[in-house]
């Protein structure tokens, strides 16, 4: 009689696990996900289950890369996999190669769609909640990768639109594990800064997988508690990112972004003078009032002194020359001032416009007629010249 | 955040040029100012011109960077790679 063969555990295990591997190739095996955790090294372990079992999986750090942060419990996936033995405890395992929902990208879509629901439902994306932008920033604050095209396009822009902003970069790491948490932290720590008047957060354009740190709900949050507003700046074909649906802004390239940002230095200046222009117009509006005012005033002083009192019409005269020439002397004063003040501006302001021989109608309030509605057959009105205004009527229809 | 820029600069902002320009056109244009006052608000408003253009006029991007933890933030030119 021979003594049975006594086998060690491990070499039991072993014998199993060859057994397993050898002789059960790769297989498609369909269910739902329970327990699902993300180990700190990268790797994921779950269950997949029925109704009547379940198989522990395992899918490693390379694998689970391409996988959204987190499953929900109960998600239908089917996983593609080598059966084997966990020697250790004997227990056997799925590893996963691959894990899909139903269709292209199913588990990030619905990955996706949980959070923008989630973040729907406490009111994150409402459009009430979009803050306006400011028109001319002094800093522009960009969270993008330092070694990106991304922030050579927003720099670029910035440089040829209006290179008097302050730009402030906060270098975070846009892609791989570990990317939505830097995102995030960078825009905590520059927007909340006091340093920017608006932030930038953007990456240029990838695979979903690539762009998934805008999909994680730290960064979505973090955009959220922003003070100041946000332009979310994902370079992406087609699909929407969560960063865009809860950012102020949404920019389809870092680009773009950064042209909503700052406006054209020439459509500033544009604006700089129409500001000149009016405004010297309204203070040549005001003077004019002022000095007709004063001209009617003295013509019925003048012709109420002369009827009342005609016998001494020699010394009312004088008086009146004398008065006439006082305040025409006032009135001389102010326009010395009013053209000192307009000196300063360009030959482009109205008054040097005036200058060079051009006239302009008014009314008696001292609006401008521009047009030909503004004439009617027999209406008076003033043209003003360079050194005062000429009394005029319309004679005829206009055309 | 403590508030406000770490410069502190008494030079009102461009932002705040073209707001107070903006008030200044309004008021002029819609009601029938005093002489003086017009005159005055006519000044600082070409004043706000000046200002705003020389803002324009700056020709170099100002880059940086911000480094260190949120709080305990440092500011310090960015280096960018060459083209």
């Amino acid at each position: 009689m021979t003594e049975p063969r006594v086998w060690s555990v491990s070499q039991v295990n072993r014998a199993v696990r060859v057994l397993l591997e050898d002789t059960i190739e790769s297989l498609w095996i369909s269910g739902e996900v329970a327990n699902w955790t993300r180990a700190r090294s990268g790797h994921c372990y779950f269950s997949l289950k029925d109704e009547q079992a379940q198989l522990r999986c395992v899918m490693f750090k390379t694998e689970a890369a391409s996988l959204p942060a987190h499953l929900e419990e109960g998600t239908t996936v089917r996983a593609l996999g080598g059966l084997t033995l966990y020697e250790a405890r004997g227990e056997y395992q799925l590893v996963v190669r691959s894990l899909e929902a139903e269709g292209a990208e199913g588990l990030w879509r619905q990955a996706f769609e949980r959070l923008r629901s989630k973040l729907e439902a406490e009111g994150f994306l409402a459009p009430e909640r979009k803050r306006a932008l400011p028109r001319f920033p002094e800093a522009v604050g960009v969270v993008t990768s330092l070694a990106g095209a991304a922030l050579a396009d927003i720099l670029t822009v910035i440089r040829r639109r209006a290179p008097w902003t302050r730009v402030i970069v906060r270098g975070a790491r846009v892609q791989g594990d570990g990317s939505g948490e830097e995102v995030a932290e960078a825009i905590r720590a520059l927007g909340g800064s006091g340093l920017v008047d608006v932030l930038i957060v953007g990456r240029g354009g990838g695979l979903l997988e690539d762009l998934w740190a805008f999909n994680e709900e730290v960064v979505a949050r973090a955009i959220v508690a922003c003070p100041v507003p946000v332009i979310s700046a994902v370079g992406h074909e087609r699909d929407v990112t969560i960063s865009d649906l809860v950012a102020d802004v949404r920019a389809p390239t870092p680009s773009a972004g950064a042209e909503a940002v700052v406006k054209d230095g020439d459509g500033l200046s544009d604006a700089l003078g129409i500001s000149r222009t009016r405004m010297s117009g309204a203070l040549r509006a005001i003077a004019s009032r002022r000095r007709e005012g004063l001209g009617l005033r003295l013509s019925q002083l003048r012709h109420s002194g002369l009827r009342l009192v005609r016998p001494r019409r020699e010394a009312v005269g004088r008086a009146g020359d004398r008065m006439e020439s006082a305040i025409r002397g006032l009135a001389t004063l102010k326009r010395a001032r009013l053209s000192e003040v307009a000196g300063k501006m360009d030959v482009l302001s109205p008054l040097a416009t005036l200058h060079r021989g051009y006239a302009l109608p008014q009314d008696a309030h001292g609006r401008i007629l521009r047009t030909v509605e503004a004439f009617t057959d027999g209406d008076r009105f003033a043209l003003r010249v360079l050194d005062g205004s000429v009394p005029c009527e319309v004679q005829g229809e206009s055309r | 955040m403590t508030g406000g820029k770490d410069a502190p600069e008494n030079t009102p902002s461009l932002e705040e040029r073209l707001k107070r320009l903006e008030e200044i056109v309004r008021s002029l244009e819609a009601s029938d100012l005093d002489m003086d006052v017009a005159l005055g608000l006519f000044e600082e408003g070409v004043d706000h011109v000046r200002g705003a253009e020389a803002t324009l006029r700056v020709a170099e991007l100002k880059v940086e960077e911000l480094l260190g933890p949120e709080d305990d933030p440092l500011v310090r030119p960015l280096e960018e790679d060459p083209e």
